[in-house]
């Protein structure tokens, strides 16, 4: 898109505004001149001393008025200022799509939910105000436990920001079993970032102490961190310029940080991107395709507002990709519970109802579409994703 | 042979649609001739959704017009009215201390007008500053800032959908938090904030001011609020009983719509026959209070017209078209990963009457890290069926030398059971 002739468009709208409003006060200035002078001229002591002079001094004031006006000082500036505006007009309906909401599907949006989701938004961005002065003024429902929650999320998160840990380790120890059952050594890796902050700023023994307390519980499912951990007491008070300064490093903390926000959000049941930011960025990518759906639909005719699926496929990111789909590249079927994928003994993978199709329900071998190979149904298996 | 097509089709993994007829060799070379393209999200999907902005500069300049046509209408009013003045007083026999005096009012008219012009301008120069500032805005979008300016983005939509809820201090105060003030429209929807206040306490007056306001556009647009607004004023004073007035008023102000909107113009009529507690059906519903809210719709519908904005709000537009792109019938599982925005109850129920995504190929993504399965991470089948991502179980192998444990069924295997699976 050529934003820089927008732009020049634009100019030339606004230089066109300010010579028309110089203009005007052009205009204004000088009829407020014309009738002063008019008035001096009245009051003048050796002015006009007959009613019939003084109505000459106002009528040589009206024509020259009435030609100020007649020069067409005020329209004409005012005619380019309106065709540029109109030009410009035109030139962002070019541009850019005019209506977005061709592709509206005319359902009834529960405004109530949409609140809801904006305020657990606002919470789980940590903008506590906004939520708070959302529910106050759309009355949605409550959510206190919600905040809460993410309250705890962000206090913890802000203290590692400044690097306090104890926030952290109190959160690591309370939730300890349940880190582990999601297979999460996280609460290791705060201790870990403590224990480094120990040999840089304690003693030997403080460091010592910390490890034989804290990390040795861990150190039989983090062999090689463990080790490398105790390699660092050879440095302590110096570990900026050891090997292992990279755990000093703040895009050490910074993943450690993350790694707690996601698992947080994970013991809670709640996604770690806002939902809200990933539905919105998958509409920003989707609607084009989808206002083109929309036209062509348009055009020849036809109700897309009822369909159950969409025409057409709406390419999103990998970042969206959250369900593995298969689409079977002989029937272009999306497999489901009863037409799933089947992998053929030489490893190409079909669906069910087409393998039931090429051995004509399951009475002979068949070649795969795809290489020499003979199978049979027997020895296809079932995939799962 | 058999292996040779293997590695084909090894190749073709991740491409794009290879025809089922085609063979073995002659789809591998299609597959090296087409890579995969790059899942980006600069470039042209960049452009594409600069694309959909167009309310974003449309609204700021249709403000901005508005101004320089307030101030030229104020300009030929007052230099007409004082023009003339000045012929009437050149018809007129004043006394000289007439003459002066009206000369002297017709000055002080005219400064009047400066001031007023002067404070007109600087509201034009402010307005061309913020077109100018959206623009720039859009400009400064690149790859390297995307993240930041996609989280703008959300934000201006929030504040779009806020202020057509009437949710002002909310709006408000996230577009200051953000330090977006520029790119939002406050300003626009203070107008209609005093117009809708108004109706919601049953006053009909500033929306009446606005139409007489924007006549000429609503005029052009076929708008019939106005037509509206006096109808709701003309049931209020039958629900005074106020029969004499509300003939009179009809007579003024609602026979002009007679050519255009007769029936309604009947119907309303007569209801001076029924009175507020009519239980006829076809006039009861024109003397409840929900009228009044039909009436904020339509107000904000105008509003929304006259501005060059979405009828919906963009947030509306924006997660519609999101979650139907999004919409699959795995999400509506109970393993549905939660990373997915259907994993939740609320957005599942929005997108309810919303149709499903369709796919003409394949998209397979690991059970364990959640990648996408392509070429470089290819889906790799246990014995029991299920597929992984290389990338999880070797890494899962290295750990326990040698040994995949499947996550979902338990079952323990060798690295060596495992096959690679073809999918094109």
């Amino acid at each position: 898109m050529e934003l820089s002739s927008i732009k020049d468009a634009f100019d030339r709208v606004a230089k066109k505004q300010k010579l028309s409003s110089s203009k005007s006060q052009e205009v204004v200035d000088q009829v407020g001149r014309e009738i002063e002078q008019a008035l001096a001229t009245i009051q003048a002591p050796n002015g006009p001393s007959t009613p019939v002079d003084q109505k000459s001094v106002l009528t040589d004031l009206k024509s020259k008025l009435n030609a100020i006006v007649a020069l067409k000082q005020l329209e004409g500036p005012q005619k380019e200022l309106n065709l540029s505006l109109s030009k410009y007009q035109k030139l962002l309906e070019k541009y850019f799509n005019p209506d977005i909401s061709k592709a509206y599907r005319n359902v009834d949006f529960d405004n109530h939910i949409v609140n809801q989701i904006i305020a657990s938004h606002f919470y789980r961005q940590g903008l506590f105000d906004l939520g708070d002065s959302i529910i106050n003024e759309a009355g949605v429902l409550d959510l206190t436990a919600l905040r809460l929650k993410f309250m705890e999320m962000h206090q913890i998160l802000e203290a590692m920001r400044v690097r306090n840990l104890q926030p952290a380790l109190t959160w690591g120890s309370a939730n300890r079993d349940e880190l582990v059952k999601i297979g999460s050594n996280l609460e290791f890796k705060i201790h870990t970032l403590q224990f480094v902050e120990v040999v840089q700023n304690g003693t030997r023994a403080d460091a010592l102490k910390y490890a034989r307390t804290y990390l040795a519980p861990f150190a039989h499912l983090n062999k090689d961190d463990f080790q490398k951990l105790m390699g660092c007491l050879l440095y302590a008070g110096r570990l900026e310029s050891s090997p292992y300064s990279d755990l000093m490093s703040p895009a050490h903390w910074e993943m450690i940080t993350e790694e707690l926000g996601r698992k947080f959000c994970t013991l809670l049941g709640q996604s770690y991107q806002s939902p809200l930011s990933v539905a919105v960025a998958a509409g920003v990518e989707g609607l084009p395709t989808l206002l083109k759906l929309a036209n062509v639909m348009a055009a020849k005719k036809q109700e897309w507002q009822a369909m159950k699926q969409l025409p057409v496929p709406v390419e999103l990111g990998k970042e969206f990709q959250f369900h593995s789909i298969f689409v079977c590249p002989v029937s272009r079927d999306q497999g489901s519970e009863e037409n799933p994928p089947m992998l053929l003994p030489c490893l190409h993978v079909l669906c069910k109802q087409s393998i039931l199709k090429l051995s004509k329900n399951s009475t002979r071998t068949f070649k795969c579409p795809y290489c020499p190979a003979e199978a049979t149904v027997a020895n296809c298996r079932q995939l799962h994703f | 042979m058999e292996m040779d097509s293997l590695s084909n089709g090894n190749n073709t993994t991740a491409t794009a649609s290879t025809p089922a007829t085609v063979s073995p060799d002659s789809s591998a070379a299609t597959a090296r001739a087409t890579p995969t393209p790059p899942p980006s999200s600069t470039g042209p999907q960049l452009t594409e959704a600069l694309k959909l902005e167009h309310q974003f500069l449309r609204v700021p300049f249709e403000h901005y017009k508005k101004t320089i046509r307030a101030n030229h209408r104020a300009v030929e009013k007052e230099v007409s009215a004082v023009i003339s003045g000045v012929t009437d007083a050149a018809s007129a026999d004043f006394s000289p201390d007439d003459a002066v005096n009206h000369l002297n009012s017709l000055v002080s008219r005219l400064q009047g007008l400066k001031r007023k012009l002067e404070e007109g301008s600087r509201a034009e120069n402010l307005q061309a500053q913020k077109c100018r500032a959206r623009l720039d805005h859009l400009e400064s979008a690149d790859g390297e800032n995307l993240s930041e300016w996609n989280s703008t983005r959300l934000k201006r939509i929030l504040v779009d959908y806020m202020l057509r809820m009437s949710y002002y201090d909310t709006a408000v105060k996230l577009a200051e938090c953000s330090n977006i003030q520029d790119l939002v429209d406050i300003d626009v929807f203070q107008e209609a904030k005093k117009v809708i206040e108004a109706l919601q306490n049953k006053d009909v007056a500033p929306a009446l001011a606005w139409c007489a306001d924007n006549k000429s556009r609503l005029k052009k647009s076929k708008s019939k609020l106005e037509f509206q607004l006096r109808l709701q004023e003309f049931i209020e004073l039958v629900r005074a009983e106020n029969n004499m007035r509300a003939i009179t008023y009809a007579r003024k102000y609602l026979a002009p719509w007679g050519a255009t909107h007769m029936k309604e113009l009947q119907r309303v009529l007569a209801t001076l026959a029924f009175k507020r507690d009519t239980e006829c059906a076809t006039y009861k519903v024109l003397f409840e209070a929900k009228q009044w809210d039909f009436l904020v719709d339509q107000f904000k519908q105008e509003f929304c017209k006259l501005y060059g904005m979405t009828m919906e709000p963009l947030l509306n537009i924006y997660l519609q078209a999101g979650l139907s792109a999004l919409k699959t019938p795995y999400c509506y599982k109970d393993d549905c990963t939660k990373e997915d925005p259907l994993s939740q109850e609320a957005f599942r129920t929005i997108a309810m009457p919303l149709p499903y995504s369709k796919q003409h190929h394949s998209k397979l993504v690991c059970y364990i890290t959640k990648e996408l399965m392509d070429t470089e991470n290819p889906p790799q089948v246990l014995p029991n069926g299920y597929v992984y991502s290389t990338k999880a179980l070797e890494e899962m192998a290295k750990k326990n030398d040698g040994r995949i444990t499947c996550p979902r069924t338990g079952s323990e295997y060798n690295y060596t059971e495992l096959v690679k699976a073809y999918i094109s």
